[in-house]
């Protein structure tokens, strides 16, 4: 142990937390007690990520071999990563307490959920490969019990999906691992990459193989085709508040892994131009098309936004897989704005099954009438996630294309804009619906159903409608003022570019 | 060929005798005659390393007469190896004989297949 | 000669003396002696191992009153040493563990027996570890087969039974092929010792003499000792009798005897037949081939299991190929992590073999996964020491397992026609191990559906020498994977003293 051990304290306190959860009786009896000491421990979390952040550094926890070890850091990446994490992990908390009041065996949810926000900041924190495998391993375990919660016959097997997917992913990285290990110094993660020429040079084409399995083992945590089955699978079973998290952080976990590895580990310069970049962008591609197609045929509600998860987190690949600057930038930034959006969404379908118990889109016909204000949330959002100008999405997507147009692929260059678009198209196709049918379900609509069960203007609870409003209102104004956010994510793209 | 085989026949026959042996001991379904062919390959084992000792015209090599020259007898390190092996050859057999008894006063049968398809059977039901 | 020089020598005879008291013993004392007999050579060992590792250099210890070329000898390194130790302390634990279920499987009246069997068993082991003699090997191996053969015919079972006739018949081959190859070495050499015996093959592989003799020799000593140590395609035996004997015998022989067996062809490889010989005629690449096989294919049967026991029996069928795909990689660092493998190996097996009788006791005593549904809350401790063990086997940071698959994929590295198909068939194994360890995890920690038959009888809590096993065997299994350089030094250490 040597180094700055506050980076230690974002990842123990709520594994500490969630642990006692799980294990104090009082927590299981007494409600108060669970939500507010959950509520505090997320609050407390927000503050320990930022001074984590600011004081940076680096430690070492713990040497394997001499060439391994475990270790922390904060650099551009996990800063961002880190601030993102427990910023949107202390909305949905506080969304949770309300929405969780309706489902059995809360204790569990909040002990894992607590866990589970410890484990990925230390994935957010790593220091080297060896590290983030470890805690990647670690979170597919710790949020497996987020999906198995309703531990209906459905949930199980979603949850052993996922958790083969997400394992077979992360033993197809370990390969790559391995090798990497072989013929690199150390796997601290440093700018432009750490392999060794000289231990590299007869070994070209195992290298690129290995490469290209982690990237695709990586990217089923991303939900990146072939690797994406369990994702519609798994995340509509969970509770609505677990799928926000699993969609929205959780998925950019293996984004994370992937930026690691590629810009940090083997570094850009040596994909440029391989068949492991060509491929890489033709799956992206594929997937952001399929998961856009797959999502706007899907009449469940929740079904449908994880499909949407598909198509976008491979916006956010689309752009790493480009390996230039101003890509990049636009990848990061989708990070952030899909996390934020994609929240929204999940959390508004949430609202929506508890307070109406609908599941499906054509369910929600009217639904202006019974909570205008949630779904008024839902638009913003949705046009943000659409691109619409001057919502998040557009800044995003913006740098996206003009990345990929500069980037000299090739046949990509255009294809890849191109695809982005028409996905665009789809994306509205499959979000705005709901807004239409929900504000003006048209003259033959008479709302029977609302009006017999009085559900005219029964928003839900201000628990849940403030972290909606926030986080839409985060979607919009980071379209307005991408300023600084930009400026950051562009420092970071210079160093590893 | 033929006269490398017959120079060294004792070794022909011992590793003819083994491979023999093994071949009982592995294919075999004969609880019994597995036993047998267990023997037969330790057999051919002592008939190698004795003849591997024996040395044409010399004496078993216990000291007698007072010749204490090494020329007088044969190399006595063999003969204590199949000693040895008799002993561990002898305890195995015994071991096996043993269970071959109880497995029979249980499944009445010698046939290895079908002690192990009874054991099945017994242990489902 | 320092007085520690006696020691590997004291630790065989303790082994074995304990055993021949142990015979008048009622079972209750011969079980109280074994333990404390284990605990003793252990410490012995350990004086041994220190010993080496303070001089640095390994020694010959004369039995007897012949000297080098005709006598017998015990000779003591780092890795002698270091492997005894490792053994001892698993021994100990699993028999630690296994007390109670040892108890009920055994009739009163024979239990002393079966604690005779585990000093026989203890003490051929050490002189396989320790010998410097072919034939004295041979004999141990011997003793070896029947004290393993007793531990599984001591239950008296129809299964066990027949599960023993198997391992005593596939054993037989085994010992037999081994011996006819000691003997035709011996008529070519004319040495017994390994040493004197070294010397003369190197002479005889310089003057390119007997070539045809030397591959049989090492063909027939290779195939010998696999099939004794279940390489993949011998391995039939090995999931009748490591499911069916009582659980300290399963633990300690898929933990233990099969890695004696590979220790002995190591250091047959290294102190007699020379490395180089080896890799230079092609019988390392037959063995990584059986690895590699083995490797897949133990998982595949593994998948296909409904017995949990007989799962982790095919477990080890797997295990076993990686310590051969190691030692077939044919370079030093291949044969260090295949060292490193028999270490992993032992401890993470035995700790899956001991904390399922803890999750058996909490289920009735049965063995498959619908009524092991839930077990993980019914005994918590077990439950942990399983996903532990299974963790470790599927190469989760931190477990001993994982740096284990480290050090095969970087020695993997070093040679080149090699380097593909074992990180391909690493990769390919590691995630079917994942599938049927991490399935059987999630079904421990699954809730029980209604119409899942109910338990007869629960045993909520283990005794607490079981209870004291499981943490110990973690511990064992922590300890490897989180600090392992200091092991892999000595194990290259005393790879560099076998010459």
């Amino acid at each position: 142990m040597e180094g700055n051990m506050i980076l230690l304290l974002p990842m123990l306190c709520p594994i500490a937390a969630g642990i006692v959860v799980l294990a104090g009786k009082v927590f299981r009896k007494n409600r108060k007690y669970l939500t507010g000491l959950s509520v505090m421990v997320l609050v407390l979390e927000f503050a320990l990520a930022l001074w984590a952040v600011m004081s940076g550094g680096g430690l070492t926890m713990l040497r394997l071999t001499d060439q391994l070890s475990l270790g922390l850091h904060a650099d551009g990446v996990s800063r961002l990563f880190a601030m993102l994490t427990a910023s949107v992990w202390l909305l949905v908390g506080i969304y949770s307490v309300a929405y969780m009041s309706h489902e059995e065996e809360e204790h569990r949810f909040f002990g894992y959920y607590l866990i589970a926000v410890g484990v990925l900041m230390g994935l957010n924190f790593s220091a080297n490969l060896i590290t983030l495998y470890v805690f990647y391993e670690l979170m597919t375990l710790t949020s497996l019990p987020l999906v198995l919660h309703e531990r209906s016959k459905e949930a199980v097997r979603a949850g052993l999906k996922y958790l083969f997917y997400s394992v077979a992913g992360a033993f197809l990285a370990l390969f790559g691992i391995f090798f990497l290990a072989g013929v690199s110094e150390s796997l601290t993660f440093t700018a432009g990459g750490v392999l060794n020429d000289g231990a590299l040079a007869g070994k070209e084409g195992v290298f690129l193989i290995s490469a290209f399995c982690m990237i695709l083992g990586f990217g089923a945590k991303a939900g990146m085709f072939p690797l994406h089955g369990w994702l519609p699978t798994a995340h509509p079973v969970a509770p609505a508040c677990a799928s926000a998290v699993l969609s929205g952080l959780i998925t950019k976990a293996g984004v994370l892994a992937i930026i690691r590895v590629v810009y940090y580990v083997i570094g850009a310069d040596r994909l440029r131009g391989t068949w492991v970049q060509n491929a890489w962008i033709l799956l992206t591609l594929l997937t952001v098309f399929m998961g856009s197609m797959l999502a706007y045929k899907e009449p469940v509600m929740k079904k449908r936004l994880a499909y949407s998860t598909v198509s976008q987190v491979s916006y956010v690949l689309f752009g790493l897989s480009m390996l230039n600057q101003t890509a990049f930038v636009g990848a990061l930034s989708h990070v952030v704005f899909h996390s934020v959006i994609k929240n929204v969404l999940f959390l508004t379908a949430g609202a929506v099954i508890v307070t109406t118990g609908w599941t499906r889109v054509e369910q929600m016909r009217g639904l202006g009438q019974v909570m205008p204000k949630t779904l008024a949330c839902y638009t913003a959002a949705a046009l943000a996630l659409i691109g619409i100008p001057p919502a998040s999405g557009f800044v995003s997507k913006w740098y996206l294309a003009s990345g990929a147009l500069s980037s000299g692929t090739g046949v990509w260059a255009w294809a890849g804009p191109a695809v982005l678009l028409v996905s665009a198209l789809l994306t509205a196709g499959y979000l705005l619906p709901l807004t239409i049918q929900g504000f003006f379900p048209g003259h033959d609509f008479k709302g029977e159903e609302i009006q017999k069960r009085k559900l005219t203007g029964k928003e839900p609870s201000i628990w849940m409608l403030a972290p909606i409003a926030a986080l839409a209102a985060a979607a919009l104004l980071f379209g307005c003022f991408p300023g600084s956010l930009i400026s950051m994510l562009q420092s970071i793209a210079a160093s590893v570019l | 060929m033929i006269q490398h085989l017959s120079l060294n026949i004792e070794e022909t026959a011992a590793v003819i005798l083994f491979g023999v042996g093994f071949t009982i001991l592995l294919l075999h379904r004969n609880l019994i005659k597995k036993i047998m062919g267990m023997n037969i390959m330790d057999t051919a084992t002592y008939l190698f390393l004795a003849s591997k000792g024996y040395i044409t015209g010399r004496a078993v090599p216990i000291v007698a007469d007072g010749v204490q020259e090494v020329s007088a007898y044969i190399n006595p390190v063999p003969s204590g190896l199949v000693l040895t092996g008799i002993v561990v050859s002898v305890s195995t057999t015994a071991l096996m004989l043993s269970l071959t008894i109880r497995l029979y006063e249980r499944y009445h049968s010698l046939d290895l297949d079908e002690i192990l398809i009874l054991a099945k059977e017994e242990e489902q039901t | 000669m320092s007085f520690v020089q006696n020691f590997p020598f004291f630790s065989i005879i303790l082994a074995m003396f304990s055993g021949i008291v142990s015979s008048v013993l009622p079972g209750k004392k011969a079980r109280n002696l074994s333990l404390l007999m284990i605990a003793v050579t252990t410490a012995l060992s350990a004086g041994t191992l220190f010993f080496c590792l303070r001089t640095g250099e390994s020694y010959t210890y004369m039995m007897g009153h012949f000297p080098a070329p005709w006598g017998n000898e015990i000779r003591a390194g780092i890795l002698e040493g270091a492997t005894a130790v490792f053994f001892g302390v698993v021994m100990f634990l699993a028999v630690l563990g296994g007390l109670d279920h040892t108890a009920e499987d055994v009739e009163e009246k024979k239990l002393n027996l079966f604690y005779i069997m585990i000093d026989l068993m203890l003490s051929s082991l050490l002189a396989l570890v320790y010998t410097n003699d072919l034939f004295t090997a041979y004999v141990f191996v011997e003793i070896n087969t029947i004290a393993g053969c007793g531990l599984i015919m001591i239950r008296q079972k129809g299964r066990s039974m027949s599960a023993a006739i198997r391992y005593m018949i596939m054993s037989q081959l085994g010992s037999g092929l081994f011996l006819i190859g000691l003997s035709i070495l011996y008529d070519i050499t004319g040495h017994l010792l390994m040493s004197p015996a070294k010397e003369s093959v190197a002479a005889l592989a310089a003057a390119g003499d007997y070539r045809i003799p030397m591959l049989v020799i090492m063909a027939v000593i290779g195939v010998g000792l696999a099939i004794k140590s279940g390489l993949y395609p011998f391995h039939y035996w090995i999931p009748d009798t490591y499911g069916y004997a009582t659980p300290t015998a399963s633990a300690v022989l898929s933990g233990l005897v099969s890695k004696g067996y590979i220790f002995l062809l190591i250091k047959i490889f290294y102190r007699v037949l020379g490395y180089d010989n080896l890799v230079s005629s092609q019988m390392v690449n037959v063995l990584y081939v059986f690895g590699i096989t083995g490797m897949v294919m133990g998982s595949l049967h593994a998948i296909h299991e409904t017995d949990t026991r007989r799962m982790t029996a095919y477990s080890s069928v797997a295990q076993i190929g990686y310590i051969y795909m190691g030692i077939g990689l044919g370079t030093q660092p291949g044969m260090v992590a295949a060292v490193f493998h028999i270490f992993t190996h032992s401890a993470t097996k035995a700790l899956l073999f001991i904390s399922a009788v803890g999750l058996y006791e909490a289920s009735g005593d049965k063995k498959d996964y619908i009524s092991l549904r839930g077990a993980g809350y019914r005994n918590p401790l077990a439950g942990i020491g399983f996903t532990v063990g299974s963790l470790s086997m599927v190469g989760f940071p931190m477990l001993s397992g994982f740096i284990s698959k480290l050090l095969f994929a970087t020695s993997a590295l070093e040679s080149p026609h090699k380097m593909l198909p074992t990180l391909i068939v690493l990769a390919v194994s590691t995630t079917l191990n994942a599938v049927y360890f991490l399935r059987l995890v999630i079904t421990l920690y699954s809730r029980r559906r209604p119409e899942d038959a109910p338990i007869s009888e629960v045993k909520v809590r283990s005794s607490w020498h079981l209870r004291l096993a499981i943490l110990c065997f973690i511990a064992v299994n922590l300890v490897l994977g989180m600090s392992s350089q200091p092991i892999v030094q000595a194990i290259t250490d005393g790879l560099a003293m076998f010459g």
